[in-house]
Order: structure tokens, then sequence, then C-alpha cells
């Protein structure tokens, strides 16, 4: 760890913590890019013909699958090995657990979102008209995926089916970011990006109230 | 008074884990809940501890209610159980500083240094823990809940997976301390070394409280 790191804040400690491990285990963020590839070749190879028009669609599911896969690892790892009592029972409130899971998931998407986006783009031929929002939609509509999907893992670890049941509920409650994201990545695609704001406020007003809600009855949930 | 517990009640679901609970500890004293699996031991120290919340009843833990997550309470609580809440992955240095670092414990190295000699790993300190034995890790739990220096120790069954040696000193280490102990446990040699007063449950109910002196007699009786 980083000489200095008594002054990071507890969130960023957890988000460390958990970024050490990760990448000591290799447990996560490696059977994310293998499930994402996997996932890339199997498109490619069914429906590479219709890039264009479905591409960005395509790419979102796959983020999609692979952040059900991989999010609710973050808790779901410290509830099998019994140490999320440990971080219960420390003088930490829980809105900074979850904000520590929160960053950790995010850099896990941001690596996996790193090296499956040119190679899908280049698999599948994708011609962006404008790829930096083409990005800055990407990641800004993933980002609100990982909150959501971090926020709902907490209220699943509980549960004896685990991460069978995040997607379940999971689906409902990010559709409005899905539609908005798969609407906002269409029109970098097409460059008509007249109209590209209002989706991008929907992806932010959604964020911003599972947020609210997360860190407000994180509490509650993080007690049995 | 150092806890505090009053007519206490708790379900999971429908079925009554503590019913009515009274208990009383004052600051310095060692007390053992005793009973057999399913009495309601551990639930009693998780509500206790602030991981666990009561349906009813009063539970103060010096003068605070401790399933509201009180920060400066959390600080003078440590907490051992038969799961060291410790990370595989990481050394038992790094362990210890992650969690020195959430506790905000003050002259850290210097205590991270102590508490490891304790529990004699200050030579494994590099090791990762996940090459430590079933007795290291339960050292490494006996190290992190000592790290903060905390006033109170809930000990949940804390020599599981302990050889004979590794209890002898945990409990001669623990009977040292000065520190008020609530230790739940089914091995009543371990109370007679370590604790002055211990209380039975039964089916979620305090069935019996009596001296050090007359657990077995007592607890043969109703078990």
């Amino acid at each position: 760890m980083l000489k200095g790191d008594y002054l990071k804040p507890k969130f960023l400690e957890i988000a460390w913590k958990d970024i050490v491990i990760e990448f000591r285990s290799k447990s996560t963020l490696s059977l994310m890019i293998l499930f994402s590839l996997i996932t890339s070749m199997l498109f490619s190879v069914t429906v590479s013909s219709y890039a264009q028009e479905i591409g960005a669609a395509l790419l979102w599911l796959i983020f999609i699958f692979v952040g059900m896969l991989g999010y609710a690892r973050a808790f779901v790892r410290e509830v099998e090995l019994e140490t999320l009592d440990g971080l219960k029972l420390s003088p930490v409130h829980p809105a900074s657990i979850l904000a520590g899971k929160m960053v950790y998931n995010l850099v896990l998407m941001l690596l996996t979102e790193a090296v499956i986006f040119p190679i899908f783009a280049g698999v599948f031929n994708m011609n962006i008209s404008k790829p930096l929002i083409f990005l800055s939609i990407l990641t800004l509509g993933n980002s609100a995926f990982v909150v959501a999907m971090s926020s709902l893992a907490v209220l699943i670890v509980k549960s004896r089916s685990k991460e069978l049941l995040l997607p379940v509920i999971a689906f409902p409650v990010v559709f409005p970011v899905i539609t908005s994201t798969v609407f906002a990545l269409n029109m970098a695609v097409s460059g008509k990006i007249q109209n590209i704001l209002q989706p991008v406020k929907m992806i932010v007003s959604f964020t911003m109230i599972i947020l609210a809600v997360a860190f407000l009855t994180s509490e509650y949930a993080f007690t049995d | 008074m150092h806890i505090v517990l009053e007519n206490v009640v708790k379900y999971y679901s429908r079925f009554k884990a503590l019913d009515g609970v009274t208990l009383h500890v004052e600051e310095g004293e060692k007390v053992a809940i005793l009973g057999p699996n399913g009495a309601g031991k551990t639930t009693l120290v998780k509500i206790v501890s602030g991981q666990m919340r009561a349906n009813s009843g009063k539970v103060e833990v010096m003068g605070l209610d401790p399933a509201k997550t009180s920060r400066e309470l959390r600080k003078k609580i440590g907490f051992v159980s038969h799961n060291p809440m410790i990370y595989d992955e990481l050394t038992a240095y790094e362990n210890l500083k992650f969690y020195a670092n959430l506790y905000e414990v003050k002259e850290r190295e210097e205590r991270i240094k102590e508490v490891l000699k304790k529990v004699k790993l200050y030579d494994r300190r590099h090791s990762l823990v996940k090459t430590f034995s079933r007795g290291m890790k339960q050292r490494m739990a006996i190290a992190r809940a000592l790290l903060h220096d905390p006033d109170i120790l809930i000990l949940d069954e804390p020599t599981s997976g302990l050889d004979i040696s590794g209890r002898r000193e945990l409990l001669e280490y623990l009977r040292k301390l000065k520190k008020t102990i609530l230790l739940t446990t089914h091995n009543i040699n371990e109370v007679e070394k370590l604790c002055s007063r211990a209380v039975i449950l039964m089916n979620g109910k305090v069935v019996a409280e009596c001296e050090i002196s007359e657990v077995e007699e007592v607890y043969m009786k109703i078990c």
C-alpha cells in the first residue's frame, strides 16, 4: 500500500483494499474481461452485418451482462469470507462502505471498458461519427449502472441466491438507464446529437436519485 | 455499568431467538454467556456489538445504543468470533493497517507492531494471511480486535479452531487484560479460567446467573 495512505478517506481505504485484493487474486476482473471477449466474438459471428445499426446496443448489452456478473462480487465476496462483519463493526459509516464498493466497481468497469471497447469497435468495424461523445456516454451509462448495481448488491447479500437474485431486481430498476444510454449511444454513432442532452439528463438524474436513496438507507441495509 | 440489556427480545421471522434477556455487566468485569447450540448466545453478542438490532427492550453499551452507528462506541468495542474477519489476499501487516486506518488508531505503526508481537505473528507480518493456519488466523483476529485498544472485548467462541496450547495462551492473555469481557462458549473450563461470573442462556432466556465457582454445578443441573 502507499506510504501516506492514512490520510485517505475511509471509502478510498475500502476501495483500495479491494483493488489490491483483486489484483492479487485476479478473480473478478479477468472473468469480466474474458466474458466480454467471448460475448463480443459471439455477436461478431452472428450479427456483424448489422453492426452500424445495433452495435451500440450490443456493446451496452455486453457491459450489462458483465456488470451483472462482476459488480455484486464486491459485496458477495465480503459475505462469503465473512469479512463484511468486520467492516460493519468498524467505526465507518455504512455509506462509506457503499461508496468504497462503488469506487472499486467503477475501477473494474473502466478497466473492462478500456480493454473491450477498442476490441469491439475493431471486430464490428463500427463507424462512430462522434467517438469522444460515444465513449463519454458509454462511461456515464456504465457509471450509472455501477451505482445502481452496487446499491442493489447490498440488499441481495443476505439472500440465499445472491448473484442470481440481482438481475431479477436490477433490470426493472436500471431500465431507464439502459434505454437512455442506448438512445444516446446511437445518436453518437449516427452523429445526430442535437437531442443528446435529453437522455444524458435522464442518466444523470437517475444516478443522483439512486445515490441519494442508497446512502440514506445504507445504515438500515447494513444492519440485520 | 458498561453493558445493560433489559428485557431484550429478538425474532428471526417468527422464531424468538431472545426472549426478554436482562443482563448487566460492570466495567472491568469478565462475564461468560453459556448455553447449548441455539440458545441465543451469538444473537446476544451481535446485539451488544451493534451488528444486529433487537426487536424490543433496552440495549446500552457505555451509555449508548450500539445499533445506531456511533463511531465513538465502535472504537470502544473489540469483537472476536470463530470468523477472523481478515482478508486472505492481504498480509498480516496490511490487514492490520487497513483496520488501523478505519479505526483511526494513533501511532499506528507502533501499535501494529505491538499487537503482532503480542499474538506472536510479527515474524510473519509480510506473509499473506491465506498461508496461515486456522490457529494463526484466530490469533490475527485477536490482534485485529485489540488493535484499537477497546474498552470492551466481546468474544464469541474465540478459541474454536485453536489447539490446546493456543487456547491456553489465548486465555492467559485475555485473563491479564484489564478490560470488560463478554465471552460466549460451550467450554466450562475456559469460563473458569477467564471469567468471574456466568450467565446461562437456554431457548433465548436467561435461566441462571452464578459465580464462577459454582458454574459447573449449575450448568450441569440445567443443561
